[in-house]
C-alpha cells in the first residue's frame, strides 16, 4: 500500500544519493583500459537498480546524479563538467535519457504491482470481514468485527454510532487497542457526525466520517480516524472504507430485519395465546358460575321450600365448581406468568416423594375413586426444583387422570433416577388417548379450538409442558404399552444431588 | 356447651366474607367480633381479650402482617391467617410475624373450623410434655429416646431424627419453619435444606403407615412442617 510516500520521500534521496556514491567507488579502481562504455553500463544499472526501489522523483534525481557523477570522474577532463570532446556530449545524454526511461518503467511497474497487491490485499480483507458479519447476529459483534477490521488495516482506531429514532447518535462499540472506551473516540466531532447522519455522505475532518445507510434513513455512522492523524488517504483507501461502511451498513440491516421479524413472531404468538387465554378463560368460568349462580338463586327462594337435603346438594355444588373455578384461576395465572412475565425459578432441594405427597393431598377428594400406586424408590436423588411448579405438573395429571378415567382405576405414580435425569411418570390404566398424536395436547391452543365440556383441561397441559420447560426438563405424552395414558416429566441432571453428599453436609 | 363462650376477632373487610364468617362462628358457639380496618380491630383486641384472632392480610389501612406483629407484643392469643395471597414468601413472612396457622381463600369453612380449633387447642394445651408421642402404631418415648411399634417391635431412630421429632413435637399441630427446625437441630448459620428433606423422609419411612402419602409429618411448602399428632381429625386441603 502506497502509505509509503509522503512518510519516505528525503530518506529515498538520500538513498539515491548513495546509489550514485556506490556507482562511482565501483567504477573508479577499474582501470583505465576497462573502458567508458562500460562505465556507463555500470551507473546504468545503478539507475535500473535504484528505480526498483525509489520513488519517481528519487529515481530522477538518480538519472541526473548518476549522468554527472560519470561526466565529473570519467569524461576528460576529469574532476571536472567540462566536457573535451563534444561526442561526450551526445553519450551524455543518451545515457540520461535511457537512465530515465528505465526509471519510470521500474517505477510504473512497480506502482502497478502495488496497485495489484493493495487490490488483492483488499479483497482478502472484505472477504475476511464480510465472512465474520455473516455469522454475527446482533449489531454489536458486527460492530466490533468491522472496526476490528478497520484498525487492522489502516492503523487506527474507529468507533460506530448507532443513530436512534430521533437521529442521536451514541457509540456502540470501540477500537480494541483503546481499552479506554473515551480514547478510542478521541478527536472525533458529534457535531459532524450528527450532520453526516443528516445528509447521508461522506465526511472528512479530523478523522473521517462514513454514513451506514439503511433501507430509508442513515442508521449510524463509523468514524474512522487513520494513524497519524489528519493524514489524507488516496481515493482509493476511502473507496475501500466506504466498501467496509457499505458492507457493515448491509449486515446491520440485516440484524434489524431479523430482529423485527422475530418480534413479529413472539408478538404473534403471544396476541394468539391471549385470545385462546381470553376465549378459553369466558368458557371455563361462565361454566361452573352459571352452576354457582342457578344454585345460590334456588337455595335463596324460600317459597321453594327446598328440603336440608337438597339444599346441602346444592351448597356442594357452590363449592364444588367454586374450587373447579379457582384451581382454573392458578393454571391461568402460572400460565400468564410463565409465558408472559420471563419467571425466573426459585428453586430449592426437594425430595420425590415430598412434591408427589403435595400433589395427591391437594387432589385427594377428586381421587377417592382411584387406586392409588406410588413406586418411589426409597434412594431417589434430591432434585432442586421450585416446588410450587412440579406439585402444579402432578395435581394437573392426577386431576386429567380423575377427569378421563373411569372410577376403580389405578394411577401409577412412579420415579426413577437416569444418567442426566429425572423421571417422574404419571400413568393410568384407563382408556388411553383419543386417537391422534397424544403430543399435541399439550398445544396451548388446543383448548381453544374444541369446545369440550371438561374444563380448563388444554390449558393444564399447557402449564405443565411450560413449567417443566422452565426447570430445563420436558414432559411426553405416551400410549401406556399396557393400555391407558402416561406421561413422562423429565428434569435435568442439574436439578439432582445424592443423598449421600447431603447427609454428609451435617 | 357449658364452658363459657369463646371470642373469635375477626379482621376482615369484605362484607360477604363477614357475613359467612359470622355465620360459621355462630353456628359453632362462638362469640364472634368484627372488624374492617386493623386500626379497630386492635382497640377491639384490647377490649374483647379474644380466644382466637382471624386476620385478613389485605386489610384497607394497613398490612395484616403488621397487625399480627402488633398483636403478638403484646398477646400470646392464637392468630390464624385468612388470605387470598397464596405465595409461599407470603405464608412464611405471616408465619415468622407470629401467625399460628394459615388458611388460603377461598376456604371451605369445615377446614377453617376445624384449624381455629386445632390452634385453639395448642394454645390451651401447650406443648406435650416430654413423654410419649403417639404417631399411627409407632409410639415414642421422647424423653429415653426410644421408639417402637404397637406390635412390640423397636424402631431405630437416629439421634437426629429424634432431635427433630421432637423439636416438631413441641408444636403439635402447629407449623415449624424449616429455619426454626435447623436451627433447632444443627444450631444457627447452617443452611441444611437439602438434608433437612433426607432425614424428614427418612422420618416417614420409619413412622408413617404410608410414606408415600404422610399422616404425621406433613410438608408445608416453603414454610416448614407439621406435626399432626391426631391423624384422624387431620384436616383435608
Amino acid at each position: 500500500m502506497p502509505e509509503v510516500s509522503t512518510r519516505r520521500r528525503w530518506p529515498d534521496y538520500v538513498r539515491a544519493s548513495a546509489v550514485t556514491v556506490l556507482c562511482t567507488a565501483i567504477a573508479w579502481p577499474l582501470p583505465a583500459d576497462f573502458g567508458l562504455v562500460n562505465i556507463v553500463m555500470i551507473y546504468l544499472l545503478g539507475t535500473t537498480l535504484g528505480a526498483l526501489r525509489l520513488g519517481r522523483g528519487a529515481s530522477v534525481a538518480l538519472a541526473i546524479g548518476n549522468m554527472m557523477a560519470f561526466d565529473y570522474f570519467f569524461v576528460p577532463p576529469v574532476f571536472s563538467f567540462d566536457v573535451a570532446d563534444i561526442r561526450y556530449l551526445f553519450t551524455l545524454g543518451a545515457m540520461l535519457i535511457v537512465a530515465l526511461v528505465i526509471a519510470n518503467l521500474m517505477v510504473s511497474i512497480r506502482r502497478h504491482r502495488e496497485v495489484a497487491d493493495a487490490r488483492e490485499r483488499r479483497t482478502a480483507v472484505l472477504y475476511a470481514m464480510s465472512r465474520e458479519l455473516t455469522v454475527a447476529t446482533d449489531a454489536k459483534t458486527m460492530a466490533a468485527a468491522a472496526v476490528r477490521h478497520i484498525c487492522a488495516v489502516f492503523h487506527g482506531t474507529a468507533v460506530v454510532l448507532m443513530a436512534d429514532a430521533q437521529g442521536s447518535l451514541t457509540p456502540i462499540s470501540f477500537g480494541e487497542d483503546s481499552a479506554d472506551p473515551q480514547s478510542g473516540v478521541q478527536g472525533f466531532d458529534l457535531n459532524l457526525a450528527q450532520e453526516v447522519v443528516a445528509r447521508g455522505e461522506r465526511a472528512i475532518g479530523s478523522a473521517i466520517y462514513l454514513p451506514l445507510r439503511g433501507s430509508r434513513r442513515v442508521k449510524g455512522v463509523i468514524v474512522v480516524c487513520p494513524q497519524p492523524p489528519n493524514c489524507t488517504l488516496p481515493t482509493e483507501q476511502l473507496n475501500l472504507l466506504d466498501t467496509f461502511a457499505a458492507q457493515l451498513s448491509l449486515s446491520l440491516q440485516r440484524a434489524r430485519l431479523a430482529e423485527t421479524a422475530e418480534a413479529a413472531r413472539l408478538s404473534a404468538e403471544r396476541a394468539l395465546l391471549r385470545n385462546t387465554l381470553l376465549a378459553s378463560i369466558s368458557h371455563d368460568l361462565r361454566t361452573p358460575l352459571t352452576a354457582i349462580a342457578g344454585a345460590g338463586s334456588l337455595i335463596a327462594q324460600p317459597e321453594y321450600a327446598l328440603n336440608s337435603d337438597r339444599r346441602a346438594t346444592l351448597g356442594r355444588l357452590i363449592e364444588h365448581k367454586a374450587r373447579d373455578m379457582t384451581r382454573l384461576l392458578t393454571n391461568v395465572l402460572d400460565l400468564v406468568q410463565i409465558e408472559f412475565g420471563g419467571r425466573a425459578l426459585r428453586s430449592d432441594w426437594h425430595t420425590v416423594d415430598d412434591l408427589v405427597a403435595l400433589a395427591l393431598r391437594g387432589s385427594e377428594s377428586r381421587l377417592a375413586q382411584r387406586r392409588i400406586v406410588l413406586e418411589l424408590p426409597s434412594d431417589l436423588p434430591l432434585i432442586s426444583v421450585e416446588p410450587t411448579l412440579i406439585v402444579q405438573i402432578l395435581s394437573n395429571l392426577l386431576e386429567n387422570a380423575a377427569k378421563y378415567t373411569p372410577a376403580g382405576t389405578t394411577i401409577t405414580i412412579c420415579a426413577a433416577a437416569r444418567e442426566d435425569s429425572m423421571m417422574i411418570s404419571v400413568a393410568d390404566d384407563g382408556p388411553g388417548f383419543p386417537p391422534g398424536d397424544p403430543e399435541r395436547l399439550f398445544d396451548k391452543f388446543q383448548r381453544g379450538r374444541s369446545e369440550s365440556n371438561i374444563v380448563g383441561v388444554g390449558l393444564g397441559l399447557a402449564i405443565c409442558r411450560a413449567a417443566a420447560h422452565l426447570h430445563g426438563g420436558d414432559i411426553r405424552a405416551l400410549n401406556n404399552p399396557g393400555g391407558g395414558a402416561r406421561f413422562e416429566i423429565s428434569l435435568p441432571v442439574s436439578a439432582r444431588s445424592g443423598v449421600e453428599a447431603a447427609v454428609e453436609a451435617c | 356447651m357449658t364452658e363459657a363462650m369463646h371470642i373469635v376477632l375477626v379482621f376482615e373487610d369484605d362484607p360477604g366474607i363477614q357475613e359467612i364468617l359470622r355465620m360459621l362462628f355462630d353456628a359453632n358457639g362462638f362469640r364472634v367480633v368484627m372488624a374492617d380496618t386493623a386500626a379497630r380491630g386492635e382497640q377491639d383486641a384490647r377490649l374483647h381479650r379474644p380466644d382466637v384472632v382471624i386476620v385478613d392480610l389485605g386489610l384497607p389501612d394497613r398490612d395484616g402482617l403488621n397487625v399480627i406483629g402488633a398483636i403478638r407484643a403484646w398477646s400470646p392469643v392464637p392468630i390464624v391467617v385468612l388470605s387470598a395471597r397464596t405465595a409461599e414468601s407470603q405464608r412464611l413472612a405471616a408465619f415468622e410475624a407470629g401467625a399460628d396457622d394459615y388458611v388460603i381463600k377461598p376456604f371451605s369453612a369445615p377446614e377453617l373450623l376445624a384449624r381455629v380449633r386445632a390452634v385453639m387447642r395448642r394454645h390451651v394445651r401447650g406443648a406435650l410434655p416430654m413423654g410419649i408421642l403417639e404417631l399411627g402404631d409407632a409410639s415414642i418415648d421422647l424423653g429415653r429416646r426410644v421408639a417402637r411399634r404397637r406390635d412390640g417391635r423397636e424402631l431405630r431412630l437416629t439421634p437426629l431424627e429424634h432431635r427433630i421429632l421432637e423439636t416438631l413435637a413441641r408444636q403439635p399441630d402447629g407449623i415449624v419453619t424449616h429455619a426454626a427446625l435447623m436451627t433447632e437441630v444443627w444450631g444457627p448459620a447452617r443452611d441444611n435444606t437439602r438434608a433437612l428433606r433426607v432425614y424428614i423422609a427418612s422420618l416417614r419411612r420409619k413412622l408413617e403407615a404410608d410414606p408415600g402419602r404422610p399422616r404425621h409429618i406433613v410438608t408445608e411448602l416453603g414454610v416448614g412442617y407439621r406435626l399432626v399428632v391426631d391423624a384422624a381429625s387431620q384436616l383435608e386441603n
